[in-house]
């Protein structure tokens, strides 16, 4: 009797060839990004969103292309700190056209298709029981949809913003094999330091990713008016000894800055409000060590 | 997932999908030799699980839209809305007013277009309107306002 691997095909379905078909669309739309880099933690609530944002703007600013992806589905809030909720993604020519910020970003994100504020992200099935197997397989073809059917013209960067959980980038790797690296986001704390170093291992080592840099999000707050620093989360352990022990390098430490939030809440980009900021500076640092970094690997690959 | 039919030792072939009905769907396949056919009946889960995965049951004779799972799958109700009134008509007459209303303007944006002297204040509210529909959004803030007043030169 024949086995399953005698018979070429499935009888009318062709599911393996629908499958390799998304597949292909996306390998051809990624054709015109020059690199994808995932903005991760594996933490919840450390500023990965602030960081993906600022950075973008941070390579905007030196004349590069920039596309932000939103790749938290359920926690969507990259078009707000764009200042681009509102925006009604239409069907163009070439594929679904992505909002555009003020200052040039675009943004491709689940909120623009979510009708109002109180609407959470829920699929349409029979039944939402047993929705624990299934709505992860929609959420990760959704998040393909996200990348492969949105217009986004020549890129020279795509950054992603992952959501929290250590598999986040795991994941992406399997969809985006493209990706180019990662950029670590954790605060001073012990307890985050834990987790993103857990995911830093899970990139390197399992989903075989290039980690970027390490950067630590909301460091001492200064005070305006005596100066005086201190430290939110403590200083007994050292982001910079943490990424030296993981082997990646140290972005530096962004200081904890009121107007960073006020400029997220605002939609409007915080390098414009306080470009003399030490905030700033350490974004534009990144972005200049990120550029720097993969135009040497693509001139290695040439 | 491939049918075999035993006797001929034949792949079987599709001849209709039909479904989802109540969350299952009825996939008959038949063997080319001798005619002999099966339907597989699928459970709401097992049907979920293949919708999940973006694909079509029966094969597509077109490409899929861009962003089709998206739109086929996400539900555009909020969780009071599909509580609220029992009117089975308020959520088709509140979309056909939201629709004919033009964008929405945010509290600050509305604060912001107050300030404008009234004797232009309709005429730029409308340029505004226009605009921004133009662009792409569905609600004036104050940064939309911004990217309208730069592509106006304003």
């Amino acid at each position: 009797m024949k086995s399953y691997h005698d018979i070429a095909a499935d009888g009318g379905s062709n599911v393996v060839g629908q499958v390799e078909g998304q597949v292909a669309r996306l390998r051809a739309r990624l054709r015109r990004v020059r690199h994808v880099v995932a903005v991760m933690s594996g933490k919840g609530g450390v500023g990965k969103s602030t960081v993906t944002v600022n950075l973008a703007e941070a390579l905007l600013q030196q004349g590069h292309a920039v596309g932000v992806l939103d790749a938290d589905i359920n926690g969507a809030s990259i078009a707000r700190m764009t200042g681009v909720r509102g925006f009604v993604p239409r069907h163009g020519p070439e594929g679904v056209l992505c909002a555009v910020s003020i200052s040039g970003l675009r943004v491709m994100s689940m909120d623009l298709f979510l009708p109002g504020d109180r609407t959470p992200v829920m699929w349409d099935a029979p039944t939402q029981q047993g929705g624990y197997v299934w709505r992860p397989m929609v959420e990760m073809g959704v998040l393909r949809e996200l990348i492969a059917d949105t217009a986004w013209g020549d890129l020279d960067f795509l950054l992603v913003d992952l959501p929290p959980g250590g598999n986040a980038l795991a994941n992406l790797a399997d969809l985006l094999p493209e990706l180019a690296g990662a950029v670590g986001v954790t605060v001073g704390s012990g307890v985050s330091q834990l987790i993103v170093g857990r995911s830093i291992t899970l990139a390197k080592e399992i989903a075989g990713v290039e980690v970027l840099g390490l950067v630590e999000n909301m460091g001492p707050h200064v005070c305006e008016v005596c100066g005086h620093s201190e430290a939110l989360f403590g200083d007994a352990e050292s982001v910079r000894d943490m990424a030296h022990v993981h082997g990646v390098p140290f972005f530096g430490l962004i200081p904890f800055d009121p107007r960073i939030a006020l400029c997220a809440d605002r939609g409007i980009p915080f390098a414009d409000t306080a470009p003399d900021s030490g905030a700033a500076s350490v974004f534009a640092a990144m972005a200049d060590r990120i550029a720097l970094r993969l135009l040497e690997t693509d001139l290695v690959a040439q | 997932m491939k049918f075999l039919c035993v006797p001929c030792d034949e792949p079987m072939k599709l001849q209709e999908a039909v479904g989802p009905d109540r969350g299952s769907m009825s996939i008959v396949y038949h063997c080319m030799i001798c005619g002999h056919a099966v339907a597989m009946l699928t459970n709401q889960m097992e049907t979920q699980m293949v919708r999940s995965l973006g694909v079509k049951i029966g094969g597509r004779s077109e490409e899929p839209a861009p962003m089709e799972m998206l739109h086929s799958k996400l539900s555009t109700e909020a969780p009071s809305q599909s509580s609220g009134s029992k009117c089975p008509f308020t959520g088709v007459v509140a979309a056909a007013y939201e629709r004919s209303a033009g964008p929405r303007w945010s509290e600050r944006a509305e604060r912001r277009i107050q300030a404008v002297p009234s004797f232009v204040r309709q005429s730029v509210r409308k340029q505004v309107e226009e605009k921004a529909q133009q662009l792409g959004y569905a609600e004036i803030t104050e940064e939309v306002m911004d990217m309208v007043r730069k592509e106006l030169g304003m």
